[in-house]
């Protein structure tokens, strides 16, 4: 089998344009969750968002403008990942290249333009025929089109895969590549996470699910509250990551440094509840992730928990967490990320593995920034509020918990100096 | 305005050199456009017309003035033999 590395990274994200800016502002506790745009307050006046740092459309050539803003995210990343991996377009191995992505909900966007779009001609008292939209609709929005935008950008001519799997979607998607390269199937990948639906005709959704944060009263910036005793739920955010896996021996082949080893992967699911989380098959997954890695529990400095900010859920993972860890979880340091950049869907697990794998190799932790009450029932090391620096960090995990009760562990490692 | 708005696109969009468009013979199919770009030309006018042009699989055995003036002899059939005034500007 494979061993599997990491060989670059990038992202387009609520606390910064790209990897080290986003890392950067989560060490510094910056909270990126601000008011809705005004045609989503204009409804949902409380509602709270965590948008991109940047227009995508604003760091791509002109012919990208067109596609949906997941897809832009989804490129904005990967370029950041494959140049840091030093990957040019049209590799010779190309058959031997896949692209896997997580995302969501596709086309968001694209879709939300296209009801928009159809209400207003039907209002326009005939002067506008709603049936008239643009034919490229279609392929804006299907679920595959960041992968398409990929494969096509960089002549990679392997599986172009896209998992749709809620919350976990992302993290899925490093699982399924980890296995394909270490099982011999490809000798490389490039995975990504994109979520982009930050829209009016989403936003009523989440609204209906009564599981959006409530501004917090002193700074509306912080509140996404995990772990917390004042939580209130979570905040939607936008944006992409990516990182680029290569087998040990293709990135020697070309004298690539790289930047960690993924070495475990485990995944589960509920089959209980819609949403409600269930804490023995996290439990599983986390065990499967650090049984794949051949680690012990104690092996884990950090943990990057799933961590939404919903009672259920925050209550359930620590439950799970010291399920696995037992008595190594006085040691364990953990922290949700969310707090700063909101859950971003299909692209917060890759988000959240890219910064933990930061946090591994700068020997610097990210803290819950949000965490002033903690919640009794929440009694683990948060890392509440600020950072933790000149911690050595051997190996993370990164836990991903989708409604539907899917379940995502992943596992990385330090690479010897 | 109706040729321009085409142009527009192709130029823009599709990265067609001006200067094909000064030859009075040019043909559609010269300007190696697919399925998918030519129903995307279309819909730059069809979005400012508001209705479907028949049939883009006819264009490519055309020159490109003619294309235009079938384009435009559409637009008249929808608007009672008048050729309304058409906008630059995308009709979003």
């Amino acid at each position: 089998m494979a061993k599997v590395l990491i060989t670059g990274m990038g992202t387009i994200s609520p606390l910064g344009a790209d990897l080290p800016t986003s890392f950067a502002q989560a060490l510094a506790g910056h909270c990126a969750i601000g008011a809705a745009t005004p045609d989503i307050a204009k409804w949902l006046p409380n509602v709270l968002l965590a948008q991109a740092a940047a227009d995508p459309a604003s760091k791509l050539d002109g012919k990208h403008a067109s596609l949906d803003r997941a897809s832009q995210f989804a490129l904005v990343a990967a370029n950041e990942a494959l140049a840091e991996a030093n990957i040019l377009a049209a590799p010779a191995d190309s058959r031997r290249f896949g692209i896997y992505v997580g995302i969501g909900l596709g086309g968001a966007h694209t879709l939300d333009g296209l009801y928009s779009r159809f209400q207003s001609a039907v209002q326009s008292e005939g002067k506008r025929n709603p049936v008239v939209v643009h034919p490229l609709t279609v392929p804006r929005m299907m679920s595959n089109a960041p992968a398409a935008a990929i494969s096509m950008g960089y002549g990679l001519h392997g599986p172009s895969h896209t998992y749709s799997v809620a919350c976990a979607s992302s993290a899925v998607a490093i699982g399924e590549a980890f296995r394909a390269i270490r099982d011999g199937y490809l000798d490389a990948a490039v995975v990504v996470g994109c979520e982009a639906m930050l829209t009016p005709g989403a936003m009523m959704a989440w609204n209906a699910l009564r599981v959006m944060a409530k501004p917090h009263a002193a700074d509306p910036s912080r509140s996404c509250r995990p772990f917390s005793q004042d939580r209130s739920g979570f905040v939607l955010g936008e944006g992409g990551a990516a990182i680029v896996l290569e087998s040990e021996a293709r990135a020697a082949a070309r004298g690539q440094s790289a930047l960690a080893e993924l070495c475990g992967y485990g995944c589960s699911s509920d089959a209980a509840h819609l949403t409600a989380p269930s804490s023995a098959e996290q439990i599983n997954a986390m065990q499967q992730a650090l049984d794949d890695a051949g680690l012990r529990a104690e092996d884990i400095q950090y943990l990057n928990a799933h961590g939404t900010a919903t009672d259920a859920g925050d209550v359930t993972e620590t439950k799970s967490i010291r399920g696995v860890f037992g008595a190594a979880a006085g040691q364990l340091a953990v922290s949700s990320t969310k707090s700063m950049h909101g859950h971003l869907i299909g692209a917060s697990g890759i988000l959240e593995f890219a910064l933990s794998v930061m946090a591994m190799n700068s020997g610097s932790l990210p803290p819950t920034a949000t965490l002033e009450q903690a919640d009794p029932r929440c009694d683990l090391d948060f890392i509440p509020l600020t950072a933790r620096h000149d911690c050595d960090v051997r190996a993370i995990m990164s836990n991903s918990f989708a409604f539907g009760g899917s379940n995502v562990s992943l596992v990385a490692r330090r690479l010897p100096a | 305005m109706l040729e321009q708005i085409i142009k527009n696109y192709l130029v823009n969009t599709k990265g067609k050199d001006p200067a094909l468009f000064e030859d009075p013979t040019l043909q559609v199919s010269a300007l190696d456009l697919d399925s998918l770009d030519m129903v995307e030309m279309l819909f730059e006018i069809e979005d400012r017309c508001g209705f479907q042009l028949p049939d883009p699989t006819r264009y490519p055995q055309m020159t490109f003035r003619d294309m235009l003036a079938d384009i435009e002899a559409a637009i008249r059939e929808h608007n009672n033999g008048e050729l309304p005034e058409l906008s630059l500007e995308e009709n979003k």
